[in-house]
């Protein structure tokens, strides 16, 4: 899993069909320069590295703070919130899996 | 297994079912300026040098398989180093 910012929204009409239905949001993860940055006050540095495009079954916004799980971890959160039809077998290797309420850092050496 | 350094938590009310109860750190990936979150179940605090078991292996860290394929963590601290001193 990776923290990221969410910087935006991804929308497509023509996708496999077991996508229908599911949002998409493009997020950019924090790299440890972006986290200690900011220190001690505990606000990060805006993500300035390749974003990322995951689905979304939490509500997530714009400029919030997200944890994204990746690969088989990211079908098992999407797949437990999604109705109990939907087939295992969603074509995504992402997703946001929690919105961030708090985070600390300490500085590293 | 990735080699890091335990440099922080995450909190998060609004989550996957999944994650309720675990525990989330920040961990820095040495020479690297990547941050990643692993699922932590062995305590380990700020500072500390750590190995992180990705995918299927730190699944495996979570609950033991073959039948962990439900289980939401694409990576977890699998040990704590004793190799490396804390760091604060």
């Amino acid at each position: 899993m990776f923290l990221a910012k969410v910087i935006g929204t991804v929308w497509s009409t023509v996708k496999w069909p077991e996508l229908g239905g599911l949002k998409l949001l493009l997020v950019r993860p924090y790299s440890l320069e972006d986290l200690a940055g900011a220190l001690p006050a505990g606000v990060a540095r805006a993500p300035e590295h390749d974003g990322v495009v995951c689905a979304d079954v939490l509500g997530a916004g714009v400029g919030e703070d997200v944890v994204i799980a990746y690969g088989h971890a990211a079908r098992v959160a999407v797949s437990e919130l999604l109705p109990p039809s939907t087939p295992p077998s969603i074509p995504i290797d992402a997703a946001v899996v929690a919105i961030v309420d708090r985070y600390a850092v300490t500085k590293p050496a | 297994m990735i080699a890091g350094r335990v440099i922080g938590e995450v909190w998060a009310t609004k989550k996957a079912p999944g994650l309720v109860g675990r525990r989330l750190l920040l961990v820095s990936v040495d020479g690297e300026d990547r941050v990643m979150i692993a699922i932590d179940t062995l305590d380990a605090r700020e500072g500390q040098a750590v190995l992180v078991a990705p995918g299927s292996g730190g699944r495996n860290v979570i609950q033991p398989g073959p039948d962990n394929r439900a289980v939401l963590c694409d990576a977890a601290i699998a040990l704590l180093r004793d190799d490396l001193p804390e760091e604060s």
